[in-house]
């Protein structure tokens, strides 16, 4: 495995250079894509030895070290040789574990003042293939900058502010909404986090819980059954450890001042001790484990502290020091597991309802066996006392949404629209017989009201409306998704892509790819949209189609560029994501084309200006989307129609735009963008050969021009006997 | 005369001809070997080898699914085996299905035909499999 990794890293490495030597931008230096941060980040004492802390807390001179749970430093200012707390910096990776986009959490450094006022953010690394080429990193900074001078405890959200409801709104960042409701989360639930730890903010009390009166004893199984009793499994993969079938830790938790799951685990005598040693503020869980490492950690032999397990509710997070810790001596319950490790741990304050949701969490580091860093992860489990230990039932608890439920949420005018607009699509092309008897070779307006139509929507609403063009990112995203990690969220929270590519993935198996290519992707409706006016305002006579011979050679440039970037994406996603911009959709709709450094936006230009002389010169040749879908429109359902004869006719050939008919009359239907000219002829009289001659030769003989048949013909006159002569 | 309304020249393949049930179970064998009879005749060295490439597959699949490769590699080996199952199936089963899949259409595969065909079709039993042992809690990435 060494070696394979050498080599790949070899080959990384390889690309690396080229793309670096290649690249127009400057060096990546400054950008906190995938940046190097120190190995120890999460873990040295003295956090701004090695991060920009004056950065986000200006007019500071001096930090403490790490201290509290979770971690924060104090910031000094020196006046006359006094030292003033002047405010607090922390890591957002050291308070919540929230993944952007990527998947990765945005690693950002926070300062706020005494007040609870935000004094700067600094992105200090990401893994946002997005901001990587697509949308500048300065527009990130620009967004976080928005913080600078809130309070900790504002409602903010992104969007639109509601100020009847006190929420402050943000400006988001267009193309990566998820980002930015991710960012959004990890600022303010770091910024209260900490607020609350050092008396800044102050905890709002929940309800308490009053128990019912039911008292029963109940044995394990049932206990783990009603989920009084619950269990978090980590196992060593899932820390980048090899993999072992022993979990790294297998923890059973409960809470135990509910009388029936206290005295069940406890005991009578043991649940009345353990009462009676509580204050009124105060709860107890106890937790018993087994597997390879311990849920306590070595924190709590230093400094006293469990920094492997806490509580959390809410925005609140309970940790435990040596003093809220109390031994568990055994369990009771009937048909208990033996365990290697136990506790009881005491929750203390008034913040803590156990008549509402909590969990349970268990952080600890993740090794990333590829680079050798480490990364924070917390896992956790809900724990909720079931209702018939309430007196009133649980009450009842509004979620917040999930961050793609909120997109989906904020959008739904637009989604309605554009979901309607691509089943309009599909039932068009669906019609398309209806369409193309209806036109003929010199007037085709019955098909081509609809493309053209389709064709100015999906440029102007879809690609520069939504911004939602679909790109062979997805499609690599897609394919490393199906073979190892599926995340429907991954795809849901971008609503307009995720709608695309269930029509593209239905279309492109009912009728092959040409739907998509040839009527909604909107580069390459912008494309012919320029090839059609350029035509229609004189320049047709410079307008050329490549000889078949090239055309049946180059055509598979857009394979291979396809495979090139499936194959690079397995050594890096984010090599793929710098060389698909072969693909020139992020200059056009993403960023905008004076948005970027010329060399982007002159490809553009060379495409869109070839695109007047040849018909979809990118389409054709070097679109890796296209070359992707055309793959599975090999076994596309139901093609285009042709007749025996266009084996020898050249009539639909000659005028096919997209190159895709050969001199035997075959369609290729992965090269055909389904602009229908060829259906057209199929059943017009006039222009159709062998209908035009059938058409003469009954003109002559007088018999009667009857219907087009399915097949392309005229339905065959068939003499009826005369009906015999009544007698 | 070419038949313009199919890519290449139709092709029957021997089961095409069997009852609905037996051609079906036919089809998922198809999908599943790519070898023949006839096939290993003519590409003896190419089969052989191709065997023992299967058991090497297999043994990837195993240490795949006890987490021992990564995903780079396992995705490579997913490359290697497909482009050699295209050499393999252009000599023993040249041919791909023509229209809708529940269809009896079958045409002569191109080498691009069979390139398109196999790379989904592993595609879709790597997806499988790979679901398949996730939920059975048998990997973990």
């Amino acid at each position: 495995m060494k070696s394979l990794s050498t080599l790949r890293s070899l080959i990384a490495g390889t690309f690396l250079a080229v793309a670096g030597l290649l690249s127009p931008l400057p060096a990546a230096a400054q950008s906190a894509y995938e940046a190097p941060l120190p190995a120890d980040i999460n873990t040295n004492p003295d956090l701004c030895a090695s991060l920009p802390c004056q950065e986000v807390l200006p007019g500071a001179d001096s930090f403490s070290e790490r201290m509290g749970k979770p971690s924060y430093v104090e910031a000094y200012r020196t006046d006359n040789g006094d030292k003033q707390l002047v405010g607090y910096v922390f890591l957002s990776t050291d308070i919540v574990d929230i993944p952007a986009y990527s998947g990765k959490p945005v690693i950002t450094l926070i300062g706020m003042d005494t007040q609870g006022i935000i004094t700067g953010t600094k992105i200090l690394r990401h893994s946002e293939p997005i901001l990587l080429l697509g949308i500048p990193e300065s527009v990130l900074t620009k967004f976080v900058n928005q913080y600078l001078g809130k309070y900790v405890g504002d409602k903010i959200e992104i969007g639109k502010g509601r100020d009847e409801e006190g929420y402050i709104g943000l400006d988001a960042i267009t193309g990566a909404t998820v980002t930015v409701i991710a960012q959004n989360q990890v600022v303010m639930r770091s910024g209260v986090a900490i607020a609350r730890q050092v008396g800044i903010l102050k905890i709002e009390p929940k309800p308490a819980i009053r128990f019912s009166a039911l008292d029963e004893k109940l044995g394990w199984d049932q206990l783990v059954k009603e989920g009084s009793v619950q269990r978090l499994t980590v196992k060593p993969e899932q820390l980048g450890m090899p993999r072992d079938d022993q979990p790294y830790v297998d923890m059973y938790f409960g809470y135990l001042n509910t009388p029936s799951v206290g005295k069940s685990v406890l005991g009578d005598g043991g649940y009345r001790n353990l009462m009676s040693r509580l204050g009124p503020d105060d709860h107890a869980i106890f937790i018993v484990s087994n597997g390879s490492d311990t849920f306590k950690g070595s924190g709590f032999v230093r400094g006293g502290i469990f920094d492997r397990v806490q509580v959390a509710q809410d925005m609140d997070a309970y940790t435990f020091r040596d003093l809220d810790y109390l031994n568990l001596w055994g369990l009771e319950a009937a048909g208990a597991p033996s365990y290697k490790e136990s506790a009881i741990f005491i929750i203390r304050g008034q913040g803590f309802s156990a008549a509402y949701p909590w969990k349970l969490v268990f952080l600890a580091n993740k090794l990333d066996r590829e680079t050798g860093h480490r990364d924070f992860v917390s896992f956790d489990r809900e724990y909720w006392v079931l209702d018939k230990y309430q007196e009133a039932g649980r009450p009842t608890v509004v979620k917040p949404d999930a961050p793609w439920v909120r997109v989906w949420k904020m959008r739904a005018v637009e989604i309605g629209l554009f979901t309607a607009l691509l089943v309009a699509v599909a039932v068009v092309y669906a019609s398309r017989d209806a369409l193309t008897r209806r036109s003929t070779r010199k007037n085709k307006w019955p098909v081509n009201a609809f493309k053209y139509t389709f064709w100015v929507i999906s440029i102007g609403f879809v690609g520069f409306g939504l911004l939602a063009q679909p790109s062979i990112t997805q499609v690599l995203t897609w394919f490393h998704s199906l073979l190892f990690k599926w995340q429907w969220e991954l795809f849901l929270t971008d609503p307009f892509i995720f709608l695309f590519w269930i029509f593209i993935i239905l279309t492109t198996f009912v009728w092959g790819r040409g739907l998509f290519c040839g009527w909604m992707c909107p580069f390459g409706s912008l494309s012919e949209l320029i090839y059609k006016v350029a035509g229609a305002i004189g320049l047709k006579r410079f307008q050329f189609a490549l000889p078949m011979k090239w055309h049946n050679r180059l055509k598979w440039i857009k394979y291979g560029v396809f495979f090139v970037l499936l194959a690079v994406s397995v050594f890096s996603m984010g090599l793929a994501e710098k060389l698909a911009e072969v693909e020139p959709f992020k200059t056009t709709f993403l960023v905008g084309m004076f948005n970027r450094a010329w060399p982007y936006t002159l490809f553009v230009a060379v495409l869109l200006g070839l695109s007047i002389f040849i018909e979809r010169p990118f389409c054709k040749y070097l679109c890796p989307l296209g070359a992707s879908l055309a793959m599975p429109s090999t076994f596309r359902w139901f093609g285009l129609k042709r007749k025996q004869e266009c084996s020898s006719c050249k009539a639909c050939a000659v005028g096919c735009g997209s190159l895709a008919i050969d001199e035997h009359g075959r369609i290729d239907h992965r090269e055909c963008m389904h602009c229908l000219d060829c259906m057209i002829l199929y059943t017009d009289e006039h222009a159709c050969p062998p209908l035009s001659q059938e058409r003469k030769r009954r003109t002559k003989a007088g018999l009667p021009l009857t219907p087009i048949g399915k097949d392309g013909y005229y339905i065959p006159i068939k003499p009826v006997p005369a009906a015999a002569p009544r007698a | 005369m070419i038949d313009p309304r199919s890519m290449t020249e139709p092709v029957t393949p021997p089961y095409a001809e069997g009852g609905a049930l037996g051609r079906i179970g036919a089809e998922i064998w198809d999908h599943l070997w790519p070898w023949s009879r006839s096939g290993f005749q003519r590409q003896r060295a190419i089969q052989a080898a191709g065997l023992a490439l299967a058991l090497a597959a297999t043994l990837v699949w195993v240490l795949a699914a006890m987490g021992e490769l990564t995903p780079a590699a396992i995705i490579g080996w997913w490359f290697g085996w497909s482009a050699f199952e295209v050499i393999v199936r252009l000599g023993s089963k040249p041919y791909v299905k023509e229209g809708p899949w529940w269809g009896q259409r079958y045409r002569k595969a191109s080498v691009m035909d069979m390139v398109c065909y196999v790379g989904f079709k592993n595609l879709l039993i790597g997806a499988t499999l790979f679901i398949g042992l996730k939920s059975l809690g048998l990997l973990v990435i």
